[in-house]
């Protein structure tokens, strides 16, 4: 892309999980739907509530708050479900509560500040950007992180004891 | 040239049907490569299969397949006419072979819409030192018939003939035709630079594959305006292999104009070469292969096993290839006023299979919403003419869910025909000498499971090959007289298929598993090694990074292998067990789910979760009072049922339910059995037994051991549908 071409814009989701805003690409959002019954899968992390029943399609479900490893909330009429679709994998997002949509144009994007001590940066993981709009920022969340981080971390073991055989 | 040649949806066809002609032409090579050498047969089918090729890829314009296959057909010509003594069989074996892994793997490139741009040369070179070396044996040297020559030569009109001529012309294919729409395309092809007009009826041979039927049936009719003469126009379309007779009658443009109409009164030919006959050899092949089929019942004996005939797709080569002498040529085309009766197949797309499949599912889950509505449970309705009704579309659903898994159901022969290339091509490389069997290879499986399926067989035949049959050496040194033998079996036991690998080599060795199984810590050190049954210590070999094997050899022996096999095969819900006696061999036995996509379950809840058991395994439901249960001091705890102890799992406890029934006599006993070990389930309540769907827990959420998937139920909402040997084993 040249310089001298419109600034970039995007679109994101924004929702409100905490007290913090975030954001998710609107391209990876399938569809926003309110508070389905969830059926409890056994010996699943904390965070994977379980799996709802969308039109016939069986897909899991997991709280963002307890994915941040935050206090878990009650739901309400205003939790909602943000399906969102990262290289096929379907995932449903229990949020407290559905914001907006925002464009943000890529100068306003900042690399998330960060201490680096490590715990943290651990914990700042889904967080690959921040987003201003007006006063307020965004934080905005890289979805296959959110997904699949334990899961790389888990390959990436296997695939160095295979090395070591 | 290429580029005024629409290949779309030819494609797929030519890969489709050469894939078949390979897949059948290896079964034919691997079928006898012990013999001393082809039987007539076989070689008339092979030749048959790369002329075919042949002329497929001439069409295609895939000079490298052309060529290869051309060569090949050469070296059978050859060996069909003069009938050489001391052909060497087993270079000639690997010989076919090469052509048709190069052919296949030009192929697969292909389908993947890659450029077939593999080089043939060296293997054109090869083929030509072998047919030179056998020719050499055999001084008789035989005229190749060049009606193959140049299929790519065009014809370019004259230009001297004021007027126009008007042609009608008739072609007539043999019964065995492979695509014969695109031959006849190829035809059309051919006549479209000196024709001025053009008429061809079937009219679409490009995108109607059924076209191809109904030429080979009524023949396919062209009617031309041209320069050109009626020589020319003879030595344009030929008289091939596939094409059987050709009439080209002059006419006048008033016939002309009229199409297609007028030709019906000079349809003449009609010849005794009968078409029954050729029906009765048909049927002929398909009894042998029947009586093959019922033979899967064994996996041991050996003696017993009858010889697997090779299977052959009607038409068979002798007669076609017979009838092709000067003068012969009008001994076929008879099938226009009888129609052959033979089951007629139609290749359909795997995707719209599994959209069936899924729509079927949804009409069960749609059909229990329907039956099972809330509103039919008020008090006091008459439901006489509804239940009527409802079990009528019951019926329907059910028949209509058999149909679509007896579609879905494809004969293991081809995953069998792949290990026997394996066995072939790993023990040459061994330099072992081997047999290789199979019995039942002709049972059905889900498509799916075949495909998952697949690499595991692979592999258990691979070790077989390596590790279970001892080198020659070795084999003379025990004393073992006979050859070493690999033997695939199949076939269908309590809604599962066995599926069995057996060699007669070394064994597995208790002792060096043990050994290992005590280096890496996997055993309870206070158990002493006699105490493990030979059934557990086996099972050792399947746990990760567990490889008995001294040395790695190319094709096994990292341990990483058996473990890969066992999750592969759970994942369709499979075991595996293994036997084995020292000295005498091993067996590797498969037990697979004949389908995975329904089953008949028993529904029953825990606290706000419903879980699904398949009925197959459930022995019974029982009642039972508190005395009856016992828990030992380390908390497990099982049942008294009529003098037996049985271990009990709560479904609550080990799954952490809250909120489930805790007082035995409040709930309900699911007694479960698999390979003959019993356990009790303890639930809260039974809802009823149901078909339902199966579908996979979202790949998302890691396996949980004792669940193998999930499925909605009536009310929509989700169930767990329990595995039981999975929890059997917990």
């Amino acid at each position: 892309m040249s310089e001298n071409e419109e600034v970039q814009k995007q679109k994101y989701v924004t929702f409100m999980s905490g007290n913090e805003y975030f954001g998710l690409k609107i391209e990876c959002v399938n569809e926003i739907i309110v508070m389905q019954e969830i059926t409890a899968i056994p010996e699943t992390e904390e965070y994977i509530k379980g799996l709802i029943n969308l039109r016939g399609k069986i897909i899991p479900v997991i709280d963002v708050r307890l994915r941040f490893k935050q206090e878990p909330f009650k739901y309400n009429d205003r939790t909602c479900i943000i399906v969102i679709n990262v290289d096929s994998t379907t995932v449903g997002l229990i949020v407290e509560k559905i914001a907006e949509v925002v464009e943000i144009s890529e100068d306003n994007l900042l690399p998330s500040p960060t201490l680096n001590h490590s715990d943290k940066a651990q914990q700042d993981r889904y967080v690959y950007a921040i987003g201003k709009v007006g006063n307020s920022v965004k934080l905005l969340l890289d979805p296959e992180k959110l997904l699949h981080d334990d899961m790389k971390v888990l390959e990436q073991v296997n695939a160095e004891e295979d090395e070591e055989e | 040239m290429a580029e005024e040649f629409n290949t779309e949806g030819m494609l797929d066809m030519y890969l489709f049907e050469n894939t078949q002609l390979l897949e059948q032409l290896q079964e034919i090579v691997l079928d006898q490569r012990d013999a001393d050498c082809f039987d007539d047969d076989s070689i008339n089918e092979i030749f048959r299969t790369m002329h075919t090729i042949k002329g497929s890829s001439g069409i295609m314009m895939f000079d490298e397949i052309t060529e290869v296959s051309h060569k090949l057909e050469d070296v059978f010509y050859y060996l069909r006419e003069s009938k050489p003594e001391n052909v060497p069989h087993i270079e000639l074996v690997e010989h076919v072979l090469t052509v048709s892994d190069f052919i296949m793997g030009e192929m697969e490139k292909l389908s993947n819409g890659e450029d077939a741009d593999g080089k043939a040369g060296h293997i054109v070179e090869e083929l030509d030192k072998f047919l030179k070396s056998i020719k050499g044996n055999d001084k008789e040297e035989p005229v190749r018939a060049s009606e193959n020559a140049a299929p790519q030569q065009f014809y370019i009109a004259p230009m001297a003939t004021s007027s126009s001529h008007f042609f009608r012309i008739y072609l007539t294919y043999a019964p065995d035709t492979v695509m014969a729409n695109v031959h006849a395309y190829k035809v059309v092809f051919s006549l479209k630079d000196i024709a001025e007009d053009l008429l061809h009826y079937p009219e679409d041979i490009i995108s109607d594959e059924s076209s191809g039927d109904e030429i080979l049936e009524n023949g396919f009719k062209i009617l031309l305006q041209t320069q050109a003469t009626k020589e020319d126009l003879q030595n344009l379309i030929k008289e091939s292999y596939e094409l059987k007779k050709v009439e080209i009658f002059e006419c006048t443009s008033k016939e002309f104009m009229a199409g297609f109409d007028s030709f019906g009164s000079e349809i003449l030919i009609d010849l005794e070469s009968s078409v029954e006959e050729i029906e009765k050899r048909a049927q002929e092949n398909e009894k042998e292969d029947n009586v093959s089929l019922e033979d899967g019942g064994l996996f041991i004996a050996p003696d017993s096993i009858p010889e697997i005939k090779e299977k052959k797709t009607i038409a068979p080569g002798d007669f076609v290839i017979e009838s092709k002498g000067v003068g012969k040529s009008k001994k076929l085309a008879k099938d226009k006023n009888k129609k052959i009766e033979k089951t007629s197949y139609i290749s359909v797309d795997i995707k719209k299979m599994d959209q069936l499949m899924d729509l079927i599912g949804e009409l069960v889950i749609a059909e229990s919403v329907v039956l099972q509505n809330q509103d039919l449970k008020v008090p006091g309705l008459k439901l006489d003419n509804f239940n009527k009704a409802a079990s009528q579309m019951t019926k329907i659903a059910t028949d209509l869910q058999d149909v679509i898994m007896s579609m879905r159901m494809v004969p293991l022969t081809n995953t069998f025909q792949k290990m026997n290339r394996i066995v072939f091509d790993c023990s040459r490389k061994l330099g072992k000498d081997i047999e290789f069997e199979m019995i039942g290879d002709t049972t059905e499986v889900d498509k799916n499971i075949i495909e998952h399926i697949s690499d595991p067989l692979m592999h258990l035949v691979r070790n077989a090959v390596d590790h279970g049959i001892e080198t020659m050496e070795e084999r003379a040194q025990k004393g073992k007289t006979e050859k070493g033998r690999i033997t695939l079996s199949a076939k269908t036991e309590s809604g599962k298929v066995w599926i069995g690998v057996q060699d007669n080599g070394a064994g597995l060795n208790r002792e060096k598993i043990l050994a290992k199984a005590r280096k890496h810590e996997l055993l309870d050190p206070t158990r002493l090694d006699s105490s493990y049954p030979d059934k557990e210590v086996f099972q050792l070999i399947t746990l990760p990074g567990f490889s008995t094997n001294d040395k790695v050899t190319e094709l096994s022996g990292r341990g990483v292998g058996m473990d890969v096999v066992v999750s592969n095969i759970q994942s369709v819900g499979g075991t595996l067990e293994i036997e084995s006696t020292p000295g005498q061999g091993s067996l590797m036995l498969l037990k697979i789910p004949l389908t995975l996509a329904i089953i008949d379950g028993i529904v029953m809840q825990v606290a706000k979760t419903t879980f699904v058991i398949e009925t197959g395994v459930v022995k019974e439901f029982i009642n039972v009072k508190r005395e009856s249960v016992v828990r030992k001091p380390n908390g497990e705890e099982f049942v008294m049922i009529r003098g037996e102890g049985y271990p009990m799992i709560r479904l609550s406890d080990l799954y952490h339910i809250e909120g489930g029934k805790q007082e035995i006599s409040d709930g309900m006993i699911v007694l479960i059995e698999v390979d003959g070990k019993s356990v009790c389930v303890f639930v809260d309540y039974l809802i009823g037994k149901q078909e339902i769907v199966v579908k996979p827990i979202p790949d998302y959420i890691k396996r949980v051991q004792g669940l193998s998937g999930c499925t909605q139920m009536g009310d929509g909402s989700i169930a767990l549908i329990l595995d039981a040997s999975g929890l059997i084993e917990k």
